[in-house]
């Protein structure tokens, strides 16, 4: 990845034809659309991985609709919503800190790395608050109202989505909290000039991440805030 | 004159430069150091294994308990199976050979990410070591079958939980090396070899990648479910409290499924391998070998409800099922017509790898078409969950995967040390095996027929011949096994020493200045003008000076 | 880069956000003012185009081909799972006597078009 690090500069090999035609061996060191290209398959993977957690949740949602739409009704469309913007302008954000960076604005791009980090601290700050009326409200992983068969049990279907709601905006904010190490790592290796106009590929790949982690919000906000956004509750 | 990749010195290591030998193995970034010590934690877990088998074998020698009770003979299955199929076969040969011999057959110096291989690897320890550490704590190993089926795993207090984390773990391991290989194969190959001048194992380990990458999130998540159901009782997959227990099944088989396939794509790759270099003729229909693997992989993705025949499925799903498992079987008989018409009028060559090669078709015949019997609805509502299932993927994944991976160890042993093994005593070891392999399972093909279930501790009088024979055919594969691993590991270091292309074969990774190869792989990256399989009157086609990598023919 | 190719592609993320934010606003005005029986369509078809806005653009996906093909094989196997689960629960033959999938067909309550305060 960075030939630069052990002081000698890596220098692709020829290789050459039986005319004397001479072409360029792509090695593992410096290859940058290797980079893009494995950052984009390990993306994959998160989608089949969300896209796996959604067929669960169509499954229930198609065998308990009225209870989806009931829960879905409690949900804080505020907070929810606010994240939703919150989140949208972060993914600007760190756009635009990979143009800077491209452009030579070095300076530029780390200030805006500091927004995105900034967002997304807010983001998980407002989550925390989401998850903790829910709480107060006794809807929580492990309290009695999403067990079934006791006095606060809620109905089968709620107990799936609220279930479910926890585990996918906690694996999501997990994907959050990642990424804000990773852009923590990527100012750094900024500042001790790893990262450069020139060769940014972790830059980039940093930014497809946290556009991952907006895209998967575009569809648990809709499907888990939304469904139930018409009823009179 | 290089060193070789096995010589003490500088190899490239994932952090800093250590002095001690140990250290340089343990942060080695060299794929080839990689792929032999995969080689040899595999190979160990493969026996830890077969022993759990045995002891299984053992108690069912007679009806009633012998030596295990109920309980701990449900732990028992669960452990081999678990450490089968992730810890031995799902790594199997892509760990192996995918690390040792892919970049030298496409002209690479490494993978594309040699410190997450180093990464991967550790990660792959790591997680066997999760697995293992359930032997010992809490209430003993996990007793639901390596299914994990849904309500038993979520209501049973074994360490089920430990498993899921491991399972978890080695998956991760797994779509990190798919995704290292694909990214290898897409960036790395040599000047001039485009996708149809790849030898047919690159191709292989290529759709095993797209599978590795693409299933193994979907059971990662499985997984997670499971553990935040056991966790947190939310009744996702627990019919008592209104949750689906078939859905459970429909997100394991979507992965585990394709699963077979990650298994059997890479060890057909060696076939491909093995025919021409022991016929002495170019492979018949390469493009067409190219392309079944290619649809395997794609096709393998849809074929997973046939684990569910029995499970309630609507009627429906059942028959589009069907339709494709019987689909899914054609691009493999594809393959193995190839391979036939490769040595029809060909200088047949009776070495070690090659008559592993051929006792494969045999019993991978077997397996591939008894698993085409119970794609059958009306015959599997029968045979579901019988002998005859247990029978049928053994035969496929024991008698095709393993029995391939065998065939690799042979053929590619002079690549990886530089010696040769006894021939006479390696032939001897593989008709041992042979021959106790089929004792071992063939009659259970009776026994499942006739309605012996499996995963039974007990059973009526009337099978007990079925596992009587079974047993004394554990035995002779047993000391088959342990025959051919001797001559192997003995040759490693008393063997005759040999040059680098032992075999007289065409692919790149024999065309090396060393034997073993130098730790920088090829002296030179070769513009790739010619196919894989070049053979003309017996005798390679294409010839290099090895030092220059030019050709010389 | 040049200043130019900096200020259009900048004007491009700009745009972008634009976009986004007028989707994210219709989806908040869509269960009170249009498609109210079909709220779930209609939110996952919000939901995709944004996706597919940031995907091409945010994403740079417009200009790559080898990956662009990957993400839409990717896709298309979540696709086929989603078709072949849901059909197979839509269809289960045992219906009567499960109380897993045995629903009473009711007709699904979106709720009023008036506007709704969270609890």
């Amino acid at each position: 990845m960075s030939h630069e690090e052990h002081g000698h500069e890596y220098v692709p090999e020829i290789a050459t034809t039986r005319d004397g035609k001479q072409f360029e061996v792509q090695g593992w060191q410096g290859d940058i659309y290797g980079g893009k290209l494995g950052f984009w398959l390990f993306m994959l993977t998160e989608i089949m991985m969300f896209g796996a957690m959604f067929l669960v949740l169509t499954y229930y949602y198609s065998l308990h609709p009225q209870d989806f739409i009931d829960a879905s009704s409690h949900l804080n469309r505020l907070l929810g919503g606010t994240n939703t913007v919150v989140l949208l302008v972060s993914a600007l954000t760190m756009g635009l800190g990979l143009l800077k960076m491209r452009a030579g604005d070095v300076k530029g791009a780390k200030l805006m790395i500091y927004a995105t980090i900034i967002l997304a601290f807010i983001f998980l700050g407002i989550k925390a608050v989401e998850w903790r009326e829910e709480y107060v409200h006794g809807v929580f992983l492990g309290l009695d109202a999403l067990q079934s068969g006791n006095e606060h049990s809620r109905p089968f279907g709620q107990i799936i989505f609220y279930g479910m709601y926890f585990t996918m905006t906690g694996l999501h904010g997990f994907h959050i909290i990642i990424g804000i190490g990773l852009m923590v790592w990527l100012l750094k290796r900024i500042n001790s000039g790893k990262v450069t106009t020139e060769h940014h590929i972790l830059h980039f790949n940093i930014a497809l991440y946290w556009d991952l982690v907006h895209l998967i919000w575009v569809f648990v906000f809709p499907y888990y805030y939304m469904i139930g956004a018409g009823h009179g509750h | 004159m290089s060193k070789s990749y096995l010589d003490a010195g500088e190899t490239h290591c994932a952090i800093g430069h250590p002095k001690s030998v140990f250290w340089q193995w343990m942060l080695t970034v060299d794929h080839k150091r990689i792929g032999l010590m995969y080689a040899a934690v595999i190979l160990t877990f493969f026996f830890v294994a077969v022993f759990v088998a045995l002891t299984m074998r053992i108690e069912l020698f007679a009806p009633g308990a012998q030596i295990l009770d109920g309980d701990t003979y449900n732990q028992a299955f669960t452990l081999h199976g678990v450490i089968m199929v992730f810890l031995f076969i799902i790594p199997g040969v892509p760990a192996v050979f995918g690390n040792i011999v892919m970049p030298l057959m496409i002209g690479a110096k490494d993978v594309s990410f040699p410190r997450l291989n180093w990464f991967t690897f550790w990660l792959y320890i790591f997680g066997a070591l999760i697995a293992l550490s359930s032997l010992w704590t809490g209430n003993g190993f996990a007793d639901t079958g390596w299914t994990f089926y849904a309500p038993y795993s979520l209501n049973t207090n074994t360490n089920v939980v430990t498993t899921l984390v491991a399972a978890f773990v080695l998956g991760m391991a797994s779509i990190l090396t798919g995704l290292n290989f694909l990214v290898t194969i897409h960036r790395l190959r040599a000047p001039g070899m485009d996708f149809f001048k790849m030898p047919l194992f690159v191709w292989g380990i290529y759709a095993t990648a797209w599978i590795q990458l693409l299933a193994t999130p979907v059971v990662g998540i499985t997984l997670i479910l499971a553990l935040m159901e056991k966790i947190f009782g939310i009744g996702i997959f627990d019919p008592s409290k209104g949750g689906d227990p078939v859905l459970f099944e429909h997100l394991f088989w979507i992965y585990s499924h394709p699963a077979v396939y990650l298994m059997i794509l890479p060890a057909f790759g060696i076939m491909s391998e093995i025919i021409p270099v022991f016929s002495r003729r170019e492979i018949f229909g390469y493009r067409t070998i190219a392309l079944s693997s290619a649809s395997i992989a794609g096709i393998g993705y849809l074929v997973w409800g046939h684990h569910l025949f029995t499970s309630g499925m609507s009627d429906l799903a059942k028959t589009v099922f069907s339709f494709l498992t019987f689909f899914v079987a054609i691009p493999t008989g594809i393959k193995f017509y190839d391979w036939v018409a490769t040595m029809y009028k060909g200088k047949i060559i009776l070495t070690t790898p090659m008559i592993w090669a051929l006792g494969t078709m045999v019993t991978f015949v077997i397996g591939g078409l008894t698993g085409v019997t119970i794609a059958m609805i009306g015959a599997d509502i029968h045979l579901q969950d019988t002998y005859y299932s247990v029978a049928h993927f053994h035969y496929a994944m024991l008698g095709g995967v393993v029995f391939l991976l065998f065939a690799g160890l042979h053929y590619w042993f002079p690549l990886m040390f530089g010696r040769i093994y006894n021939e006479t005593h390696a032939k001897r070891a593989f008709y041992v095996n042979f021959i106790g392999f089929n004792m071992l399972w063939f009659p259970m093909f009776i026994a499942g027929w006739q309605g012996m279930p499996r995963r039974y501790f007990d059973y009526l009088p009337e099978f007990q011949i079925y596992h009587q024979i079974s047993f004394f055919g554990a035995l002779i594969f047993i000391s088959g096994l342990i025959y051919m691993f001797t001559v192997l590991i003995s040759a490693i270091k008393n063997g005759e020493k040999v040059g680098p292309n032992h075999w007289n074969a065409t692919t790149l990774e024999w065309h090396l200045p060393t034997s073993p190869p130098p730790l920088e792989n090829h002296s030179k990256v070769p513009y790739v003008d010619f196919r894989p399989y070049e053979y003309h009157h017996g005798e390679p086609v294409v010839k290099f000076n090895l030092d220059t990598m030019q050709r010389i023919d | 880069m040049d200043i130019n190719t900096y200020k259009a592609q900048r004007a491009n993320y700009y745009k972008v956000l634009g976009g986004l934010l007028l989707l994210t606003a219709i989806t908040f005005i869509q269960p009170h003012m249009f498609l109210e029986h079909y709220t779930f369509a209609a939110q996952l078809s919000i939901g995709a185009i944004k996706a597919w806005l940031i995907v091409m653009y945010y994403m740079h996906m417009k200009g790559e081909t080898l990956i662009g093909w990957t993400v839409v094989f990717a896709m298309s196997l979540v696709t086929f799972f989603f078709i072949v689960v849901m059909l197979d629960v839509e269809h289960f033959q045992y219906e009567d006597g499960s109380h897993i999938t045995s629903q009473p067909h009711i007709e699904v309550d979106y709720g009023h078009h008036t506007a709704s305060h969270e609890e």
